[in-house]
């Protein structure tokens, strides 16, 4: 059982640590570290879980519906419904004060639950559960892999809901609707059309697609909480020169990163590969904080996890570490333009999850 | 994180309704002689945010600092390249984006000289966010004032209403695609998901009991799972920042509508006892949810709740209940309006689903 694996290696890394309780936090976007502990994605509220050294888990829980759901997709935890959860849960914590306790996210914890003024003291075990949710077991990358396929072919269905006439929320809609059949309940996507004036994808508006308008998007479906990503970028009817010309420049900068990947290597090596390629044609200032957010970032159980792939992060990649490697940015020739695969970092360097061909896409 | 159509529809809230609700907030403020009150939203603590801006966020935290006097700012975690959507959608007078909006607010609360500031949910205020804003605005003093922001927003208005009563429309409108007979659950979602999406909803959570002969027991579906003679699909559905929770129980027996009709009198009956509640005495479970602060739907009473919260008149809430009748389950949710003003308390949209 992966929840059961999942628990075993913090167990395990407890005991070596001399951790006595380890609390996680989790909500609807930032659902990782509860997730790897209590094998539950909140969908409302906040959550909480505690876990003991022998393995024992309370999930704590502030709406009646999680509490029910908790109860029914869980196995072998105990589910505490408490609708003022930091009390609640502060309360518990009073109970074994004496204890270590580490905390993770412990920024994230509710105000009162990590106040200093408490009577137990809360580590900061950020790190010690960051290790575990980036560098992933073989049945956790077998997950992302599932979930790659399901990116693939949302793409799929994202080509033909591209149509001119169509809402932004109405693709959309089209996109959901296919995760759903295939029984997948989660799902991160933002879009952007037009041209020149899109300087970024957003959450979907009443923009209507229109004949000559790029179209972006990253599909971000889930498998058993893993998150996969896929960013491709189509034209609604055939690409300009210009277009081709900006998407050869992509294409170059993503394949650049990938094959920058291996163990050893750091984040910031393979931000580096991605920006030479921009610099190289002259556009080192659309690789800026000003125009672009970051070049791909770890994928998990959650959509946008460590580490964040950026010419200043010194993380050290190492085999089983899963992300998406993306150059997204403004171009200032056509626009706001995507293209990122899913990869996970193996002993030799790379290799690439998802499958949909690395075309500027006509529609 | 699945949300859908983001936007603020001027028509249905226009700007006179925050402009009340601002004016609500800030008589509040003045019993307490607070400088500002600061209220914060994230991916789910929308609604305290929304109520007062329009603004939902898709994945990104926030704060908004709202003055006794002065104009309000929004400040919320994403880079500039994102204001613009920011401000397309919501209506506030600053929005600014930067990657910390507890410093940002606490710079905003200098700026404003403001000294004694509330905090709505102040024990439940993330803990970075609440270190931020005290580094950066060392000599306010934060306050509690979940008290003063439930008064000012527990009571509906007209707005309030008729978004609630649209979005359960637009739930039961998508659950009502379900035909009498599906192979997979995963096939009736997907055509309330289809539906509920085309139709504007923000955001929908769907859960289903596979087979209420076997449970009743409401969970998000992972991969596929079949039909049983009798299920049910509940729709958590938003719209403009509205949340409600729709039911609806699909029976193939030939008797079930005769059922499924006597249990809807019975739900109605029973939601016309809030706020006492004393008529869910019928059902094996039951629940009430409403938003008093920024989570959409909180828990405030039923079968699972030692500490029951009192129903405020005039309030919104979520009903919900599972109540067997001749040894069929059927499970029941529906917005409602808590009574007020001499009317009772009554379902918005009712869950009746007519014959299939």
């Amino acid at each position: 059982m992966l929840a059961e694996d999942r628990r075993h290696r913090l167990r395990e890394a407890m005991a070596q640590s001399g951790i006595e309780a380890l609390v996680v936090y989790g909500n609807a976007w930032q659902a990782d570290y509860l997730r790897y502990v209590a094998d539950f994605s909140m969908l409302e509220g906040h959550g909480l879980a505690l876990l003991a050294p022998d393995g024992s888990t309370e999930l704590y829980v502030d709406s009646i519906a999680e509490a029910e759901r908790a109860e029914s997709e869980t196995a072998g935890l105990k589910i505490i419904l408490a609708p003022d959860i930091a009390h609640a849960v502060a309360g518990r914590l009073d109970r074994i004060a004496n204890h270590r306790i580490a905390a993770a996210p412990l920024g994230f914890l509710p105000k009162f639950l990590a106040d200093a003024a408490r009577g137990y003291n809360l580590e900061d075990g950020t790190k010690f559960v960051d290790r575990f949710l980036m560098v992933k077991m073989p049945a956790e990358i077998d997950a992302l892999r599932r979930a790659a396929k399901l990116a693939d072919d949302g793409y799929q269905v994202f080509l033909k809901a591209a149509i001119p006439g169509r809402m932004q929320f109405e693709l959309i809609a089209d996109i959901e609707t296919f995760f759903r059949q295939q029984g997948c309940p989660d799902n991160f996507m933002i879009v952007g059309s037009g041209g020149q004036d899109v300087h970024a994808m957003a959450p979907p508006s009443e923009r209507r697609i229109k004949a000559g308008d790029m179209v972006t998007t990253e599909l971000t479906p889930a498998y058993r909480g893993y998150f996969a990503q896929i960013c491709r970028t189509m034209v609604v009817g055939k690409p300009t020169q210009a277009q081709r010309d900006a998407h050869a420049v992509y294409r170059e900068a993503m394949e650049a990163g990938i094959a920058m990947v291996k163990p050893g290597v750091t984040a910031a090596d393979v931000a580096r590969a991605e920006n030479d390629v921009f610099r190289k044609y002259g556009l080192g200032d659309y690789v800026t904080s000003k125009y672009t957010r970051v070049r791909g970032h770890g994928l998990g159980l959650f959509v946008d996890t460590k580490p964040h792939i950026l010419e200043d992060v010194d993380t050290v990649l190492e085999a089983g570490m899963c992300m998406i490697i993306h150059p997204n940015t403004y171009h200032p020739a056509v626009g706001y333009m995507v293209l990122g695969d899913s990869i996970v970092v193996t002993e030799t360097g790379a290799e690439v999850l998802t499958g949909t061909k690395r075309d500027l896409f006509e529609a | 994180m699945r949300r859908g159509l983001i936007a603020w529809s001027k028509a249905e809230l226009p700007e006179s309704v925050f402009d009340a609700r601002l004016a609500r907030l800030r008589a509040q403020m003045a019993t307490q002689n607070l400088d500002a009150i600061l209220v914060y939203t994230n991916n789910n603590r929308t609604a305290g945010v929304s109520w007062l801006t329009a603004f939902v966020p898709y994945w990104a935290e926030g704060l908004l600092v709202v003055p006794r006097n002065g104009d309000p700012l929004l400040t919320m975690a994403f880079s500039n390249r994102i204001v613009g959507w920011g401000k397309e959608v919501s209506r506030v007078a600053r929005f600014e984006g930067g990657a910390r909006p507890g410093q940002a607010a606490g710079k905003y609360l200098v700026e404003i000289k403001a000294k004694t500031v509330g905090v709505a949910d102040f024990d439940g205020l993330r803990q970075q966010v609440a270190a931020d804003m005290a580094e950066a605005a060392p000599n306010a003093t934060f306050v509690d004032a979940t008290a003063e922001f439930r008064r000012a927003r527990v009571q509906a208005d007209p707005a309030e209403i008729a978004l609630a009563t649209k979005a359960g429309g637009i739930a039961h409108h998508a659950l009502a695609q379900i035909p009498g007979r599906v192979a997979t659950i995963g096939e009736a979602l997907g055509l309330v998901e289809s539906a509920a999406r085309l139709a504007g909803a923000e955001e929908i959570y769907l859960a289903a009991a596979p087979d209420l002969a076997k449970s009743t027991a409401f969970a998000r579906v992972e991969g596929t799972a079949s039909a049983g003679d009798a299920f049910a699909v509940r729709a958590t559905l938003a719209y403009k920042g509205s949340w409600v929770r729709v039911t609806r129980t699909v029976d193939t027996a030939p008797d079930a509508q005769a059922m499924h009709d006597q249990a809807v009198e019975i739900f109605a009956a029973s939601v016309a006892s809030l706020p006492r509640g004393d008529g869910f005495g019928r059902f094996d479970s039951w629940a009430v949810e409403g938003c008093r602060v920024a989570q959409p739907l909180e828990a405030l009473m039923g079968s699972r709740m030692t500490d029951p919260v009192a129903l405020a008149a005039g309030s919104l809430v979520t009903a919900q209940g599972v109540i067997e009748i001749d040894g069929r389950r059927i499970a029941l949710a529906a917005p409602a309006l808590i009574g007020a003003d001499g009317f009772p308390s009554g379902i918005l949209v009712q869950p009746d689903f007519g014959p299939r």
